[in-house]
């Protein structure tokens, strides 16, 4: 190499970091703006009114802490004489107003029966106590009433039986609980045949891990009970030997409990460590909001403007305006995570989900026409996300599903469980990838011509997708962008769905994930279209309908991921999925191609719709998504 | 459109949700499921555990035969019962690791042996060892385990979350008029400030009360019966004037909208909490009328918020009479 060469490569090198430096200045400059700028808008006589709100609240909540909300209050009416022992049970609880009977009684009978109370037509009670202790209810919430009923009489005797002096007879019964694994049919081979499931085709799902904290429930099975609905079918589709690797979170040593009275032992649930997971999420709600209207000030009144014709690029601009909120987030994830004795792992999980919080109410904030706008998107937002992390975490320890949330690596973190990498990526990839996709979009429409005007939300999608689109290959490359999102829907609609009965189930996520995919690979298509990007003739679609599906076949490579998850392994799973990989040659390769074959087919069908306009495009999509369906479903039933 | 749609998804994401946990909470509730166990030792339970429904225990002398039974899968749990020097009853349960159907399977076990206990405790009082016998408890019954839920959680959320969501959108409007500077452009025509803001007001503020009529009808077509929707209609209403009236009074006095909407949801939670010095909160409030049994209290509380209603009403009106329009 000659020393002229080196020499300016160590030049170009030099320039490079020299760019890096000032883009670094530069974010940081608009970051300290924003900080400073936030800070001052919180004027004296607002912050003076918070403080007192913020006073006037704590020493109520505080001295409201003691006896609880008060919810349930007296909701419901116990009709019972003041001489019998239900009396004081009903004075006792909570929920209950007690009434005497002769206040509920028909005046027509003069001499009352003890085992028998008339009730006039119009006092309202839900439970009645007869003269001689039995117990009826009454109306329309009477049957809920006496289930309540019967948990304050319960609630009464243990605290009668704490005041006795003989504990022993109190208590009578000691209960210590012991979990213990157990191996059933011995070999790693063992299938995981679910009797009593809608269908009787099972053949056998591989369990790599041999009885993993993923139901191979044995024993109830043989002796003839059936899954209960929210367990989810392991419904096992081919034989083929793939190293299927089910988590197993929840797979400790033997555990058990000290002995204590058979009130004492509780299921295994992650109940609290759900709450306090859940504490993750409340506070990136109130962080969007904030970022939300600083995103939107910029565009009020012009005010972006002079940023945008500064010597600044608008990643700049964007990344200076966000850091503040990632960094108080972080801070607030990492204070959290020290409060309830996290470790580092809970970050890492919380992380991404602070990402797409702030990603998903930048592209929002960019799109809203005014800040009612912005209050719904960010309602969306946080409620969409929320259920998207919330609900598969109730399930951490019962099903693998629970793992498509990073929350659920927050719980196992929680309850010591340790988690692999390929967990981490499979639940965080989605986030991480989704959120890039969403700042790449809002960014796109960070320009003068976007962020002033008045157009609805639709058109704007359509321009900030049209933005992007540069060329045919662009179609391509935006189908594999896509993904991530198709991805995610999909799995919040198995997240959502798994618990319902199959039959409703399955043939619901096969439809919504036809649809998904169509969306992704047709979207950007018909925005090329709308923006006049190509020109609208019958052989342009087809081109852009191939490549489009070529793009999302091969995009859709990479959520093979999954199956090293065990996620097909449940039978939604495999609707939305498509079921496991044989390992015959012949089949493999039919496999391969054909979902590819399907793919360009429905992507050219949009295609061919979108370049007619609106109406066309909503007619070649709907036709793309029902050829989607049916393949989903004959592969489906060919397999099964 | 949104606002409700929005809502209904709330609404959706929350009852999935309840659903889900109160399943797995007491899992009781799904039904047929049916366990066998093996019982070792002393002869008491298998006398109980076979009473009860879902249960259906099996008797092994043998201690070893009863875990070579668990080990095969022939039985879920082992149930090793032993009597103490003082009487006591001391069981060793060994359930399976399995996840969801440890799960039910606990739960029935400890229905079970509470069961147990129950009649062990009679037995015990009966004999004079207990001062006081416990309260018969009452046969069990086929009940909703949600009907709590719904009308002390559910419902109060759906008759409050409309309120809520009107006093957000009246902050925003104003808030929104006043930056652009639109208000000025309304102001040139033939009204006064005060009815400019009079019609938004009360437009906004008679959306919560059709929601919550809404939500009322899909409520009782889903099986849930209001005993006093109009009481619960007025009720939303009057919250909603007063919260709507002071979003309007925020969103005239806080200087932008990020301060407006940090005080109008500091101010509407504190109230909530502040709430629960009244002698009934709110969200009981409404639960007592959806069910039906509301006290003196309940409809005092009820004709309180009107009052209250109608007087911040009132109070606005006067501070926007005085108001000079140019100072905003």
């Amino acid at each position: 190499m000659s020393d002229g060469r080196l020499r300016g490569i160590v030049a170009r090198l030099r320039l490079f970091g020299r760019h890096l430096r000032g883009v670094a200045t530069r974010t940081a400059r608009i970051a300290r703006w924003e900080v400073s700028r936030s800070v001052g808008t919180v004027d004296r006589k607002t912050a003076l009114v918070l403080v007192v709100m913020a006073l006037a609240i704590s020493t109520t909540g505080f001295t409201a802490a003691g006896d609880g909300l008060g919810l349930e209050r007296e909701i419901y009416v116990v009709g019972v004489d003041e001489d019998s022992r239900y009396h004081d049970v009903a004075v006792d609880s909570e929920q209950f107003r007690p009434v005497s009977l002769s206040e509920i009684e028909a005046e027509s009978g003069g001499d009352a029966n003890a085992d028998s109370v008339t009730i006039r037509g119009d006092a309202s009670v839900d439970v009645v106590v007869t003269r001689d202790g039995r117990i009826g209810h009454t109306g329309d919430n009477g049957e809920a009433a006496y289930d309540t009923f019967r948990g304050a009489v319960e609630e009464y005797n243990a605290k009668l039986m704490d005041a006795e002096d003989d504990q022993s007879a109190a208590y009578p019964v000691l209960v210590s609980l012991e979990y213990q694994q157990r191996d059933l049919a011995g070999s790693s081979e063992s299938g995981a045949n679910d009797g009593g499931e809608t269908d009787g085709s099972e053949t056998g799902t591989e369990d790599g891990t041999g009885g993993g904290g993923d139901g191979a429930g044995g024993g109830a099975d043989r002796s003839g009970g059936d899954e209960p609905a929210t367990g989810g079918g392991t419904d096992g589709t081919g034989g083929g030997d793939g190293p299927l690797q089910v988590p197993n979170v929840g797979d400790g040593s033997t555990a058990s409990t000290a002995p204590g009275t058979p009130g004492s032992i509780a299921p295994p649930f992650p109940f609290q460590s759900l709450v306090l997971a859940f504490l993750f999420v409340v506070p990136m709600n109130f962080v969007i909001q904030a970022y939300g209207s600083t995103i939107m000030d910029e565009r009020v009144k012009r005010r972006g403007e002079l940023l945008l014709v500064s010597p600044v690029s608008r990643y700049e601009i964007v990344a200076g305006k966000t850091l503040p909120y990632l960094l108080g987030l972080i801070g607030i994830v990492v204070a959290i995570t020290i409060a309830i004795r996290g470790g580092p792992i809970a970050v890492a999980a919380a992380l991404p989900i602070a990402l797409l919080f702030l990603a998903a109410t930048f592209a929002g904030a960019m799109l809203a026409r005014s800040f009612k706008e912005l209050t719904f998107v960010t309602v969306t937002i946080s409620v969409v996300l929320t259920t998207y992390t919330f609900i598969p975490a109730i399930f951490t320890d019962v099903h693998s599903i629970a793992l498509i949330s990073p929350l659920t690596l927050v719980v196992t973190d929680l309850q010591d469980g340790s988690i692999r990498l390929g967990e981490y990526l499979f639940s965080t990839g989605p986030f991480y990838l989704c959120a890039a996709v969403l700042f790449l979009l809002g960014i796109g429409v960070y320009r003068e011509e976007d962020m002033f005007a008045q157009k609805p939300i639709p058109t704007k999608v359509v321009d900030a997708i049209a933005s992007r689109i540069r060329g045919r290959r662009s179609v391509f490359v935006l189908s594999i962008l896509f993904i991530p999102f198709v991805f995610a829907g999909q799995l919040l609609a198995v997240a959502l769905l798994f618990a319902l009965p199959e039959s409703f189930a399955v043939p619901v996520i096969i439809v919504v994930a036809a649809a998904l995919e169509e969306v992704a690979k047709s979207v950007h298509v018909y925005a090329g279209f709308a923006r006049s990007r190509f020109d609208a003739t019958l052989r342009t679609a087809a081109v852009l309908g191939a490549l489009s599906g070529t793009g999302f076949f091969v995009g859709e490579k990479v959520t093979h991921v999954v199956q090293f998850v065990g996620l097909p392994d449940l039978s939604v799973g495999a609707a939305a999925f498509g079921p496991a990989v044989s390992s015959d040659p012949l089949i493999l390769v039919a496999v391969f191609l054909a979902p590819l074959a399907l793919h360009v087919a429905t992507a050219v069908c949009s295609a061919v719709g979108a370049s007619r306009g609106r109406t066309g495009y909503a007619a070649g999509f709907l036709a793309a998504t029902l050829v989607h369906a049916a393949y989903n479903l004959g592969v489906i039933l060919l397999v099964a | 459109m949104l606002a409700l749609a929005i809502q209904l998804f709330i609404a959706a994401f929350s009852s999935f949700l309840v659903v889900g946990l109160v399943s797995l909470y007491d899992p009781g509730s799904v039904d047929g499921y049916q366990t066998d166990v093996a019982v070792t030792g002393d002869d008491t339970l298998l006398s109980v555990a076979n009473q009860r429904d879902g249960v259906s225990a099996q008797r092994y002398d043998d201690r070893a035969a009863a875990y070579e039974a668990f080990e095969t899968g022939a039985v879920s749990a082992v149930l090793d019962a032993n009597r103490n020097d003082d009487g006591r009853l001391s069981v060793r349960v060994t359930a399976p690791e399995e996840g969801l159907q440890t799960t039910l399977l606990v739960v029935q076990l400890r229905d079970t042996l509470e069961h147990v206990e129950r009649v062990e405790r009679q037995q015990n009082a009966a004999s004079g060892r207990l001062e006081q016998s416990p309260v018969p408890v009452p046969s069990e019954v086929q009940a909703s385990p949600y009907a709590g839920f719904t009308y002390t959680i559910l419902l109060p959320l759906l008759c409050f979350l409309p309120v809520f969501i009107s006093g957000s959108i009246v902050v925003d409007s104003l808030i929104e008029e006043r930056q652009r500077g639109t208000l000025e452009l309304l102001r040139v025509a033939p009204l006064s400030l005060a009815d400019v803001i009079d019609a938004k007001l009360l437009a906004i503020a008679a959306l919560a009360p059709l929601q919550a009529i809404a939500w009322l009808f899909l409520l009782t077509a889903n099986g849930t019966s209001i005993a006093g929707p109009a009481a619960l209609v007025v009720l939303v209403a009057a919250l909603s004037l007063l919260v709507v009236s002071v979003g309007v009074a925020i969103a005239l006095w806080a200087p932008d909208r990020r301060q407006s909407q940090l005080l109008y949801s500091v101010a509407t939670v504190g109230a909530l909490v502040v709430a629960t010095i009244l002698p009934e909160h709110p969200a009981n409030t409404v639960a007592k009328f959806a069910i039906g049994n509301p006290t003196g209290t309940t409809w005092a509380l009820l004709a309180g918020y009107c009052l209250l209603a109608i007087g911040a009403f009132v109070a606005l009106r006067r501070w926007l009479g005085r108001l000079e329009p140019d100072s905003l």
